[in-house]
């Protein structure tokens, strides 16, 4: 079983070798218990937070970005947390256990020096999230100037990350847009597996 | 005695009302504790579930039960549930906090007594909006 969280924003972009993948925008969650399922996003400075129950065979990523500009504190928690909750209770919902929770992040990359570094703040967000409430990081590929592929199966908690060097970033920025939400052909020459 | 009289006359000082807020997340807790602070409550207990949201609502009689709706071993509606089956807390006024909006939810929620219902995020004047709503406007 497969639940986006809303079927307007998360998308099946495709089949390839018997999986479906499921694409997932900004600001949006994805979760599955399918092991024929990948989620796979597109990550700048935003984090996307995977998380899966390795008993019970059910996971989920997320891709937020907190809120840029106002310096609130508390603004900024408001919204990653609610990101996290969205995620967290749809996964106990489909049979996980909070306990067995674990964590891989991404993302936060700052592709544009001089300018705040809100992939930073997200990273902050999101590891002090996990800590806060007691969830194990099994993995992560933090910060850094490079954009990043993830795709994550939910089922077994396995991930794979593409970094998107420069001369990819154009394809970033198009994918980046609420006006063009399919992705790019998954590429998976120069990979990496992670975790 | 303050207590939930929706349109209230008096108006309490947010210092006087005893508030317990229920979520299972620390982080959640943590947030909308510091809204109430915000908003000039200084006495607010917390609960990690429905069942021990129950236990500190029959310690502490709070006038105010902020809980959140998707809890492990029981969820909002039940603690709203318990408490209006409750004599001791059969006035608490209970807000119900969601993750989403959903309908059907609010309207359960409302057949079983519920004050007010919040989406998550809010913002701390929209919290205190809400509970002026049951309370009356704070001084």
């Amino acid at each position: 079983m497969t639940r986006p969280a809303q079927d307007r924003f998360a998308h099946v972009v495709g089949e390839r070798g018997g999986e479906r993948v499921v694409h997932v925008i900004q600001g949006e969650f994805a979760t599955s218990a399918d092991p024929d399922v990948v989620l796979s996003t597109l990550l700048g400075s935003c984090v996307a937070a995977c998380l899966y129950d390795p008993q019970a065979h059910v996971g989920g990523l997320n891709h937020f970005l907190l809120p840029e500009g106002s310096g609130d504190a508390t603004e900024n928690v408001r919204y990653g947390v609610n990101a996290m909750e969205l995620l967290i209770n749809d996964l106990l919902q489909m049979g996980a256990a909070r306990p067995r929770l674990e964590a891989k992040l991404f993302g936060g990359a700052r592709l544009l020096s001089g300018v705040s570094d809100i992939g930073q703040r997200n990273i902050a967000f999101a590891e002090r999230f996990l800590h806060s409430e007691g969830i194990r990081c099994s993995g992560s590929s933090l910060g850094g100037e490079s954009a990043r592929r993830i795709r994550f199966w939910p089922a077994t908690g396995r991930a794979r990350q593409l970094l998107l060097h420069r001369e990819a970033e154009g394809v970033f920025a198009k994918e980046s847009t609420a006006a063009s939400r399919k992705p790019a052909p998954a590429a998976d020459d120069g990979s990496v597996e992670l975790f | 005695m303050l207590g939930a009289s929706k349109g209230g006359a008096i108006m309490p000082a947010a210092s006087a009302i005893r508030a317990v807020v229920v979520d299972d997340q620390l982080t959640m807790r943590t947030l909308i504790r510091s809204h109430l602070r915000e908003i000039g409550f200084v006495n607010v207990g917390e609960a990690s579930d429905g069942v021990d949201g129950l236990r500190v609502a029959k310690e502490e009689k709070p006038h105010l039960v902020l809980t959140d709706y998707n809890m492990p071993n029981l969820d909002g509606l039940g603690l709203l549930k318990a408490l209006r089956a409750d004599e001791a807390t059969r006035s608490t006024a209970v807000f119900l906090l969601t993750g989403r909006a959903d309908k059907e939810l609010v309207q359960r929620a409302a057949q079983l007594g519920v004050n007010n219902y919040l989406v998550k995020p809010f913002s701390a004047a929209v919290l205190k909006s809400k509970i002026e709503e049951v309370f009356g406007k704070l001084s």
